[in-house]
């Protein structure tokens, strides 16, 4: 079933050039934006771009090794790995460094790593092996949903528990991506909307902190709490406008030379790279996630196995979660919760994981073409 | 997917296109989004952000000084370190549960190094402005301290303390002129005298300066700032002499002091141009801390206070009398030997007369001379003879609060015996100006002049802006008539008269007593115990250079007559103030102050020299670096200026542009320099300049 552990010339025929250059693109004008976005720092603040560039070699390097291993490695290693995340996470509780009140960090050293940024991979693998693993071809109900559901369940709150609201809805979004795609029921579909509909109260009132409820109330009513709470929101939707058509100009945007943005070089980029290039800019930047997304939707449609499909559309998923949750809430479409921007923010375990992602669908496309079509069904 | 059958096939690709339209349709929301904000509404955040970092700045300019008519300065702005403290700097990034730890630990460091209540300064922080005042005029050490604790190299810096140069009115020198001068409120503004009258001279532009800031509020440039010296207020100049005003004010204090006067004023003029060279009024205040001073010391009784004038006024009855014609220079007058009914009333002389001519009326000060001349000029001629003397007018001094003095006290003619008591000066009233503008009048062959205050107005860069010229507003009397009281009025100081008091030797004085009975607010009639003694003259009387009004109200301690209260007076202030002027019984020669000080002798006006010199040297005159060379400068080298009394930033300006490198020790004033002025130096040799606080 497994044809080989190298890359086949044939393989190197097929590398995904698209994707590459879409990912390449996205990455150089990330790092072209966080030296804007830092430039108004001096000390090791303005630095970080460099260190970005080296996250971006070492998720590079990453994701040459595993472009190099056969994907379907992964597939074995599926639970185990997923352990290994779920261990991670468990452990944040023990050794976390506190960060704004939020615990994410674990630190080995010098690094610092966010456990809970590869736990989204871990778990479309995870994922994928137990599609893989039930080859069913009438729709699944909910009951057959329940293990995948609780193999989300618990990084996710172990997550929300951090608290991470933003991760959570991520792990939580891939999860109903990748049911999404896999055939329910319609009754199993109802009831989900349903339950959620019910649970979302509860969720609400008894699982969130006070602060993450806050942030949704900031969300709805983003003007009654301009100094405070809605800070970001706000002030992040000022710089986009500061933009307009064409944008002020690089490294000419006054909110972020100001300082007026917070957190301009993590959780939003995106309104320094508006403000700098005008909407233009920004749907061109749309543009390449779009693409991203859309190519990798393509990839994991053609995969030749049931595993690298499920694969495929969990690694877009988690790109298109995180793109659209950052800008939505940057331009003041959803709550501001920490999600990142793919490859404009910065952060070794963001950037890492990203390009793991990219990695794993470039692997996924360039072995669409190889050995024998395992299973015809998804 | 291959090698799937076309029907499941199909359906997958189905199911991956709609994820993928789906996913399009959220990052169409996303570009929909940036749409709406940057192209539909993006000028209403455009304009959002202009706000966010536009600060609009409201500089305040320096406030001008006011200086005496030889630059010596009256009142002045000094920067004195602030400290204020923006809170919300301090506390970034502090967790919300440990604020108020911090804020306790932070007060209890910012009180010590100010020597604070703790309790105040942590509500200051409580507070979490982005602007605060922690104390306001803090020390040299207290500075010291503050940018101690704001030390970012040591371990537990506090954020957020600001020191600024803050201005700060300063009067050098404390009482003198407080009621002219007024004084500035803590807000900045003039209250009382020439601050509250020439507020929007000196007061500057206080413009709108936009220009860019960053989120903690620091400028980051601003735009079309104007020159700095543009914004400042106008320097005034006044006519004011420093010393004569400090002869004045030393003399009327001793007079208030000897015959325990309520209050008094003095008024010296020059009467042949109108300046007002001193206008004392006591009691006086210190305008450095003019909340301490009671207010009704701060008022100038020289222009606010009215008073009956008494006999002071014949002088210009008689003048209006002569000018009609009613009556001959020669006359001779009978006197009724001292008591004179006019309807039911009597009117008393103090020295029993019979005949006495008009220059005998005048040193006799008889009343009923007086009286007799001025119902022969009739009712009318006599109160437009004493309007024509700027009686019942405003002068057009530009102070604040003048009063007009009342003539015709119920607005109708007056009757015989008001026509005959207004000639000696009771039942009208005047004020100390009025008197001394109206003996300038006299001196300056009989035109009136409007009294000049403001001898120039300069800009900050010391370009003249206005110079009020002499102005005459009448013809009082012909300048004959005039000439001739003028010669009556010798008369007074001399042999008998009853200003013989006033009489400086060596000069001829001109002038008159007064001794006017007071109303008794209680009863509203004349007392026999409460007056106002005057005296109003010029001297020399061939070609006066000075006119003098000198005013005490209610002497008592048995003295009370003008010609024994006030008359020393008047003799005090000229004699000192023809030496200090150059005016010798031989004519003008400029002399020089150390030579009339050697000459002075036992004399009192050496002493009062003595103290006005003191008075002169402790504020040397600004010197705006130009020097008078002794010896031959080589090129490259240059003569250090003189640059004490300046303030820091002009002194170091001026410094910096002589081509000097000056260095800056201390706040404050500039009370030495190092090496000292005079001293010649190579160009680029370093300056000390050592600066201390007011005191």
């Amino acid at each position: 079933m497994i044809r080989g552990d190298s890359l086949s010339a044939r393989d190197r025929d097929h590398f995904d050039w698209p994707l590459f250059i879409a990912a390449v693109s996205i990455a150089v004008l990330g790092v072209v934006n966080l030296y804007s976005a830092t430039s108004v720092y001096s000390g090791s603040r303005a630095e970080l771009y460099i260190s970005q560039v080296y996250w971006l070699f070492m998720g590079g390097i990453i994701g040459g090794v595993l472009i190099a291993i056969d994907y379907r490695h992964l597939e074995r290693l599926g639970y185990v790995l997923y352990t290994f995340g779920v261990f991670s996470l468990a452990l944040v509780f023990v050794l976390a460094r506190d960060v704004r009140g939020s615990a994410r960090w674990i630190e080995f050293g010098a690094f610092r790593f966010q456990p809970s940024e590869f736990m989204k991979v871990f778990l479309v693998i995870a994922l994928a092996k137990f599609l893989h693993d039930d080859p069913r071809n009438e729709g699944r109900t909910l009951r057959d949903l329940a293990i995948p559901a609780t193999l989300t369940a618990v990084p996710a709150l172990l997550v929300l528990k951090q608290p991470d609201l933003g991760t959570a809805t991520i792990l939580v979004f891939v999860f109903l991506t990748i049911a999404a795609v896999t055939r329910v029921r319609w009754k199993s579909a109802a009831l989900f909307v349903v339950s959620i509909l019910v649970a979302v109260p509860i969720l609400w009132e008894y699982v969130l902190l006070d602060y993450q409820r806050a942030r949704v109330l900031v969300f709805l009513h983003p003007e009654e709490d301009l100094l405070h709470r809605g800070w970001h929101a706000h002030h992040s939707r000022v710089a986009i406008g500061n933009g307009g058509l064409f944008g002020n100009g690089y490294l000419r945007g006054t909110q972020n030379q100001f300082l007026f943005l917070p957190d301009q070089f993590t959780d939003f980029p995106f309104p320094v790279f508006a403000e700098e290039w005008g909407f233009v800019g920004c749907v061109v930047l749309v543009c390449l996630y779009a693409f991203l997304v859309v190519w990798g939707i393509r990839i994991a449609s053609m995969a030749k196995d049931r595993f690298g499909a499920v694969l495929g559309v969990g690694c877009a998923a988690i790109i298109f979660w995180h793109a659209v949750i950052n800008l939505g809430m940057t331009s003041g479409a959803l709550p501001v919760v920490g999600v990142t921007l793919p490859l404009f923010s910065y952060g070794g375990s963001s950037v890492t994981t990203v390009m793991v992602a990219i990695a794993l669908l470039m692997s996924v496309s360039m072995r669409r073409y190889s050995g024998v079509a395992s299973l015809d069904r998804l | 997917m291959r090698n799937l059958d076309p029907r499941r096939a199909r359906w997958i690709r189905i199911r991956m296109g709609l994820l993928c339209g789906l996913m399009a349709l959220g990052l169409g929301g996303v570009v929909n989004g940036a749409y709406r904000i940057e192209v539909e509404d993006g000028d209403a955040w455009y304009d959002l952000a202009e706000r966010q970092r536009q600060r609009r700045l409201h500089i305040t300019p320096k406030r001008g000084t006011i200086y005496d008519r030889n630059g010596a300065p009256l009142a002045e702005s000094v920067e004195v370190p602030s400290v204020s403290v923006d809170a919300v700097e301090m506390l970034r990034g502090v967790d919300e549960q440990y604020v108020p730890m911090r804020i306790q630990q932070y007060a209890e460091r910012i009180a010590q190094a100010l020597s604070l209540p703790a309790e105040d300064v942590v509500e200051k922080l409580s507070r979490r402005r982005r602007f605060a005042w922690l104390k306001r005029r803090v020390s040299e050490q207290e500075v010291e301290r503050v940018r101690a604790l704001g030390d970012r190299t040591q371990r537990y810096p506090v954020r957020g303390l600001v020191i600024e140069g803050e201005g700060r009115r300063f009067y050098p020198n404390r009482e003198l002129a407080g009621p002219l001068l007024g004084f500035v409120a803590t807000d900045g503004e003039g209250k009382e005298g020439i601050e509250l009258s020439l507020e929007h001279e000196l007061r500057g532009n206080a413009s709108e300066v936009r220009g860019l800031r960053d989120r903690s509020g620091r400028l980051i440039f601003s735009e079309g700032i104007e020159d700095e010296q543009a914004l400042a207020g106008h320097n005034v100049h006044l006519t004011i002499d420093k010393g004569i005003q400090f002869t004045a004010e030393r003399e009327l204090e001793a007079a208030m002091k000897t015959y325990e006067a309520i209050g008094g004023s003095i008024v010296v003029v020059n009467p042949e141009n109108g300046e007002v060279l001193a206008m004392a009024s006591s009691p006086g205040f210190n305008p450095n801390d003019y909340s301490q001073s009671d207010p009704g010391s701060r008022r100038n009784r020289c222009v606010v206070d009215r008073f009956e004038p008494g006999s002071t006024v014949k002088m210009f009855a008689i003048a209006s009398a002569l000018a009609a014609k009613s009556v001959a220079p020669s006359a001779t007058i009978y006197c009724e030997e001292g008591n004179m009914a006019i309807d039911n009333v009597v009117i008393h002389d103090t020295h029993v007369h019979k005949w006495l001519t008009l220059p005998q009326i005048l040193s006799q000060s008889s009343n009923i001379g007086t009286a007799k001349i001025a119902l022969g000029l009739g009712e009318q001629r006599l109160y437009e003879g004493l309007r024509r003397f700027g009686f019942g007018d405003l002068t057009g001094v530009p102070l604040p609060g003048e009063s007009v003095g009342v003539l015709r006290p119920r607005g109708r003619p007056w009757v015989q015996v008001e026509t005959a008591s207004a000639a000696f000066g009771q039942g009208i009233s005047v004020t100390t100006l009025q008197l001394a503008m109206a003996a300038a009048a006299i001196a300056n062959r009989g035109r009136l002049l409007e009294p000049i205050l403001i001898k120039r107005i300069t800009d900050g860069t010391g370009v003249t802006l206005s110079e009020p010229s002499p102005r005459v507003r009448r013809d009082a009397v012909p300048s004959s008539i005039a000439r001739m009281v003028s010669e009556m009025l010798v008369a007074v100081t001399e042999g008998d008269g009853t200003g013989v008091e006033a009489a400086i030797p060596g000069f001829r004085v001109a002038g008159k007593t007064g001794t006017a009975q007071k109303i008794d607010p209680a009863t509203g009639k004349y007392t026999d115990t409460h007056y106002v003694a005057s005296f109003v003259g010029f001297v020399p009387a061939e070609r006066p250079r000075l006119a003098i009004a000198v005013v005490l109200d209610e002497p008592l301690g048995g003295t009370y007559g003008g010609g024994s209260v006030a008359a020393p007076v008047f003799r005090r202030i000229g004699e000192m103030a023809l030496r200090y002027l150059g005016v010798t019984p031989r004519g003008s020669v400029p002399m020089k102050l150390s030579e009339v000080a050697e000459q002075s002798g036992e004399d009192i006006a050496a002493n009062t020299y003595q103290v006005l010199s003191e008075a002169r040297a402790a504020a040397a005159p600004i010197s705006t670096g130009v020097v008078t060379p002794s010896a031959p400068l080589k090129t490259g080298e240059l003569r250090v200026p003189d640059l004490t009394g300046l303030p820091q930033r002009e002194a170091v300006r001026s410094a910096a542009t002589l081509g000097l490198d000056p260095s800056v020790e201390g706040t404050g004033r500039l009370t030495r320099q190092e090496p000292p002025p005079g001293t010649v130096l190579p160009k680029g040799s370093p300056l000390k300049l050592i600066f201390e606080p007011p005191t």
